[in-house]
């Protein structure tokens, strides 16, 4: 576990490089710094955070859910479903939500009541997620429902279900003043997760399940009744990730967001959360998920390719992992050196043995 | 009072050969906590010394720096007078050191005949046949290709102490190898342990049970805080000598706890009711406890009480039977139900189920009331004062409200422990094994608040194993064997008769 | 436990075969010798990559970057091929790769300490972009005949890609239950602490394990280029995810200490089966997935509840066993508990 007054330096740390990270992209390419570029810049990335943030309070009890990509596309194909079988667009926001959430819910209940792995759990639920959204509507066009939309199939395959209401797909590209829409999102359900963590007692108990969860059952804590509630809340940030991104591509896919796992995780772990649980925060991840995010973007701008930013990124993973690893050997290394050097001078002035 | 002795080294003569092994000057410091501050001392081929000291004093960091597990902060060890450095165990193993953990490092899905015969240096067929003899005379009986998880604590323990006989080493470290033997298997390693001693092995043997150190040891050290406090030829020490030692400098002794007060009048509704409950490891258990009484429950390691306990709290669901806590029936139990229904547990193993290591120590504490803290939100002030107000009534040293618990004292971890289900303001509370592995001064501290508790009308129901704890502490008795409880008449609430009731033997209260 | 595992493996193979039968009777073609053959066929990239990520997952850990490595391979070897080098140099080179592949992966969790899960998911992003680099991002769509050759020779009227894999599974079955090397394997997953101060090479087993997982993909990369003919982009992707459900499937625990390489066969097999089976079955493609993840949660759901029972039974036993030593244990306690007086 790492010490709290680390955990505060980093994300001071994640700040600063933030800062540094868009001074230097700046100067770089002048026209990368104009305040409505970066803010409308974040549309692209999102949604990554969006799943950054849920993600972080279940790797918090020391759990994990590589699912919550297929929950994105699974929303989005649901809520392109919905409205094409005649429900108000808004109306199946909600559904294409409750579903996202129901899925995690399900995730939460594998893992509340067996001891098996979650990686493993959400291993299988992803393939189950993202099998069910492709094959929906295949399924619900046998059953007789024009479930391609529009375009019928050949369109459906290329574009997804499109011809989405104007209000909705406007959602998106929206905004107030500068700030787009789904950057109000991210700061908002950041907000929401960040007071749920670090004031409730529910937050607390997810540190309590994560540091050991037989004390934490044995302290009374409801860690069943937890652990569904956190995988709930993860797949809900995911499936509004999903909503998002449909609304910003114009189209329902099930496919969408599925390149975004490495992203994902990431930013956690970038933002300071210990992957074996029991510390983390929500300004960390969201911090992280903007560098990453930004750097992105800066790097897409200078014209980087595409294909190298994955390298870049699983370096900054591993290297950021390595490089505080080491940090926390070397400063014990250092504090012990320090106390025992303090004990020798304490007894040598104290004029005796010790004992 | 006897004195206590210095330290001394008794081989300081020039012309003798130098001890087999010997720490000179080392200090081991974790995480910013020296836990041994410069000591020394030495083994000599062919010796049994003995190592005592309480919880938290460092036994178990020094004989891992001996056998190459950690490496000390400052300080040399020497083989033979020839200074060492183990960069890990197997360097340890390689110059004749080899430890015989307290808790024994099994793969459990690996066979016995794998776990015994991993990691030796060679031909593993050529061990085979001394494998099998060390098994027969030390007891172990298993099939060879059973799964080595299935096997009972005391067989694993076995498996280990046939590794370290199998490594030839010259140095054998013993961790507290016979908290879980039976009197054969102990008087078999003893036996094992002299034979070896008089083939010029040296052993190194750690144990609490001072009899078995009094019986066995050539010489006897007594590590208390990190330093060596005594270290003499046992056959000129007294148990009391050793009990002296081990005590924190200043406390003064006492002899026996404070004698429980039994309160006069009883309400007529007990605070815990018990019917017929029946499990795995027990058959029909019935009792009460009242409000502002000590009952206690005595029994042996592996009766079945911890298991009982848990059966109560709803740990364990697969109970039958009836649990009633301050007059509410609790036919669905769990921590959570009981804790709201009125009953605390103190659990057996604080590591595994009582106290968050890896957090501040007023987490633990206030964990078992964040209902109470505030709604929405936690109120960190509140948190504070919960903390506080039970930091200072039970004496819990902490050096900062962030210290981590893991780096607390055994004793001021159980206090912890405590205090978290004391926060809950409990009507009974049940303690299991309160005492085990804290110093004495923690001792008295949790007798008193037994003490303070039924003054306050508080029902409390101790788990011990130390027969005089429970006879001083308790109103009434309850003894535990072979899954049935009985009580002891207080007639015959001596330590022999209730001795022989927890042995099952004739003249107790268990039919 | 090791019963449950061999269990595990015949009842997998057991589900196997009656599915084969039942979709055999729906659609007999699907019981020509020719469609098994080339189901077997088929799964050889998937069993290759599972077998390399069992090496990691008996040591407690995990690599999800055992598909980019093997995908990273396949394109050193049709880069290799391309630019005139001999097909054996350049299977050479293929297995080197992944071999470095692995290493890195290897250095990074032994020497840093990095969380297995971290080190091979930074490692999965380098090496696609890696394989992106190198190829431009454009498919090697021209390969040389001579490694198609390999795929396409025959001995008995069986592929000899399949004898060469199934030789390596059992050589390696054979190896993990002789060599002590290998059994530190299951010694470090079991009890890394136990194995380290028993004096096992705990970092050396775990950095072998990886340096194998990458070996492995290697291979499988080979064989991949040998069948396929081509090398496109999304090469492994998403197949060590599929790698672990196989191993995990065959009765690979996660938490390390059980399993064998047989386990990868049958689990590779059973997944590589289920997809024929849902072709034959005129099942669109994309079930694939939710029926392939649903197996894999059925299964360890399945498996929790049965070693629960298991569990329950030792402990019953053991508390049979408890009762008959109580009686001696008591006299040592007694006998202690009246000496012993306060202070322990």
């Amino acid at each position: 576990m790492i010490q709290w007054k680390w955990l505060r330096s980093w994300e001071a740390v994640l700040a600063a490089a933030l800062v540094v990270e868009l001074l230097v992209l700046g100067a770089i390419n002048p026209a990368f710094l104009s305040v409505e570029n970066l803010l409308f810049s974040t549309s692209d990335f999102a949604h990554v955070i969006l799943g950054a943030l849920g993600l972080t309070l279940v790797v918090i009890t020391a759990g994990i859910d590589i699912s919550g990509v297929s929950i994105m596309g699974l929303a989005s194909i649901v809520l392109g479903l919905s409205w094409v079988a005649g429900a108000d667009i808004w109306v199946a926001v909600l559904i294409a939500l409750a579903v996202g959430s129901l899925a995690g819910a399900f995730n939460g209940l594998l893992v509340a009541n067996t001891d098996v792995n979650p990686l493993v759990l959400t291993l299988g639920s992803m393939f189950m997620f993202a099998g069910i959204a492709t094959g929906l509507p295949g399924v619900l066009d046998l059953l007789g429902f024009k479930a391609y939309g529009a375009g019928g199939f050949a369109a459906y395959q290329y574009e997804g279900i499109t011809g989405l209401p104007k209000s909705f797909t406007a959602l998106a590209h929206g905004g107030v003043g500068w700030v787009p829409n789904p950057l109000i999102a991210v700061l908002l359900f950041a907000l929401v997760l960040s007071l749920i963590l670090h004031r409730t007692r529910f937050g607390r108990y997810l540190y309590l399940i994560g540091v050991n969860p037989n004390v934490a059952r044995y302290s009374g804590v409801p860690v069943k009744s937890v652990l569904v509630a956190v995988y709930t809340l993860s797949a809900f940030g995911a499936a509004m990730a999903g909503v998002i991104l449909t609304s910003y591509f114009t189209s329902a896919r099930s496919d969408l967001g599925s390149e975004a796992l490495l992203n994902i995780i990431t930013a956690v772990v970038l933002g300071g959360t210990d992957i074996l649980g029991g510390s983390g925060t929500v300004l960390g991840t969201l911090l992280a998920g903007l560098v990453l995010g930004f750097l992105r973007q800066g790097l897409l701008a200078l014209g980087v390719s595409n294909d190298v930013i994955p390298v870049i990124v699983g370096g900054l993973l591993v290297g950021t992992v390595a490089m505080k690893l080491g940090l926390i050997a070397f400063n014990q290394r250092r504090g012990n050196r320090r106390a025992y050097q303090l004990e020798i001078s304490e007894t040598r002035e104290g004029g005796g043995s010790p004992a | 009072m006897p004195e206590v002795n210095q330290a001394t080294d008794p081989s300081a003569n020039a012309g003798v050969a130098p001890p087999l092994v010997s720490l000179k000057g080392v200090w081991k410091v974790f995480e910013s906590v020296p836990v041994l501050r410069g000591i020394s001392f030495d083994l000599k081929a062919g010796e049994i010394h003995a190592l005592l000291g309480g919880n938290g004093s460092g036994k178990s960091t020094t004989v891992k720096i001996l056998c190459g597990a950690h490496k000390p902060t400052a300080g040399v060890i020497e083989l033979n007078g020839q200074p060492q450095t183990f960069d890990r165990p197997s360097d340890a193993h390689a110059k004749g050191i080899y430890m015989v953990p307290q808790e024994p490092h099994i793969f459990a899905n690996q066979t016995v005949r794998e776990n015994l015969l991993i990691g030796l240096a060679g031909d593993v067929r050529a061990y085979s046949e001394r494998c099998e003899r060390l098994a027969r005379e030390l007891g172990l009986t298993c099939d060879f290709s059973t799964c080595a998880g299935e096997l009972s604590i005391a067989s694993q323990q076995l498996i280990e102490i046939i590794r370290g006989l199998l490594r030839n080493a010259r140095v054998l470290i013993f961790d507290e190898p016979t908290s879980a033997l039976t009197i054969r298997e102990v008087k078999s390693l003893f036996g094992q342990m002299k034979k070896l001693s008089a083939d010029g092995i040296g052993i190194f043997f750690i144990s609490h049970r001072l009899n078995e150190v009094l019986e066995i040891s050539d010489r006897v050290s007594v590590l208390r805080d990190g330093v060596f406090v005594l270290t003499a030829a046992t056959a000129t020490l007294t148990t009391n000598d050793l009990v002296a030692a081990m005590r924190p400098a200043g406390s003064a002794p006492t002899n026996a706890p404070e004698q429980a007060q039994s309160s006069a009048a009883r309400s007529p509704t007990p605070t815990l009711e018990v019917r017929n409950l029946s499990g795995k490891m027990f058959h029909e258990v019935s009792f009460n406890v009242f409000p502002g009484e000590v009952v206690g429950l005595a029994g042996l390691v592996g009766a079945g009480r911890t298991e009982l306990a848990e059966a109560i709290l709803g740990i364990d669901q697969h109970v039958s039977g009836d649990v009633a806590i301050d007059g509410r029936a609790a036919p669905a139990r769990s921590p959570r139900i009981c804790q709201r229904l009125g009953l605390a547990y103190v659990p057996e193993d604080r590591h595994a189920h009582g106290i968050f290591l890896e957090l501040p120590g007023a987490q633990t504490i206030s964990a078992s009331i964040l209902a109470r803290l505030g709604r929405p939100f936690l109120s960190a002030k509140r948190e504070a004062a919960v903390v506080a107000q039970f930091v200072q009534r039970l004496g819990i040293k902490l050096s900062s409200p962030t210290q981590l618990a893991r780096t607390l004292s055994g004793g001021n971890q159980q206090k912890a422990v405590l205090a978290k289900a004391l926060a809950a303001l409990p009507r009974i509370i049940i303690l299991d094994e309160p005492t085990r592995g804290i110093d004495a001064q923690a001792r008295q501290d949790v007798y008193r608040l037994i003490r303070d508790l039924t003054a306050q009308g508080v029902g409390v129901l101790v788990i011990s194993s130390e027969l005089a704890e429970i006879i001083d502490l308790s109103d009434r008795i309850l003894v535990m064997y072979r899954g049935r409880v009985a009580e002891v008449p207080r007639s015959q609430a001596r330590i022999d008769q209730v001795s022989a009731a927890v042995f099952g033997m004739a003249g107790g209260a268990a039919a | 436990m090791n019963r449950i595992v061999r269990n595990r493996e015949l009842l997998v193979l057991a589900i196997l075969g009656v599915l084969i039968v039942v979709i055999g009777a729906i659609s007999p073609n699907f019981l020509r010798p020719a469609t098994l053959i080339n189901i077997v066929n088929s799964s050889l990239f998937l069993l290759l990559i599972a077998i390399g990520e069992m090496f990691v997952i008996l040591t407690r850990g995990i690599d999800v970057s055992t598909g980019a490595m093997a995908g990273l391979a396949a394109v050193i070897l049709g880069v290799s091929l391309n630019a005139g080098v001999p097909l054996p140099v350049a299977i050479v080179l293929t297995l080197l790769t992944g071999l470095a592949a692995g290493t890195v992966n290897a250095v990074g969790v032994t020497a840093f300490r990095v969380p297995p899960i971290i080190m091979t998911l930074g490692s999965l992003g380098v090496y696609r972009g890696l394989m992106l680099l190198i190829t431009g991002g454009s498919w090697i769509e021209t390969i040389p005949h001579s490694i198609k050759s390999v795929a396409a020779f025959r001995v008995a009227g069986v592929p000899a890609l399949i004898w060469i894999s199934l030789a390596i599974a059992v050589g390696v079955a054979f190896a993990l239950k002789n060599l002590k090397q290998a059994r530190y394997l299951y010694a470090v997953g079991d009890n890394e602490e136990g194995a380290f101060l028993l004096g096992i090479p705990v970092k050396a087993t775990i950095f072998s394990a990886y340096c194998l997982s990458g070996l492995f993909a290697g291979a499988a990369a080979v064989v991949f280029v040998a069948q396929i003919g081509f090398v496109p982009m999304q090469t492994g992707s998403g197949q060590e995810l599929k790698a672990i459900a196989a191993v995990v499937l065959g009765g690979v625990s996660l938490s390390g200490g059980t399993g064998n390489s047989m386990s990868a066969v049958v689990g590779a097999l059973f997944l590589t089966a289920v997809d024929s089976m849902m072709i034959f079955l005129k099942v669109p493609g994309f079930w694939n997935n939710a029926v392939g993840g649903a197996i894999l949660l059925a299964v360890v759901v399945i498996d929790y509840r049965i070693r629960c029972t298991v569990r329950d039974q030792q402990q019953r036993a053991r508390a049979k066993e408890m009762d008959q030593s109580t009686f001696e244990k008591n006299s040592a306690a007694a006998r202690s508990a009246s000496v012993m007086g306060k202070a322990t």
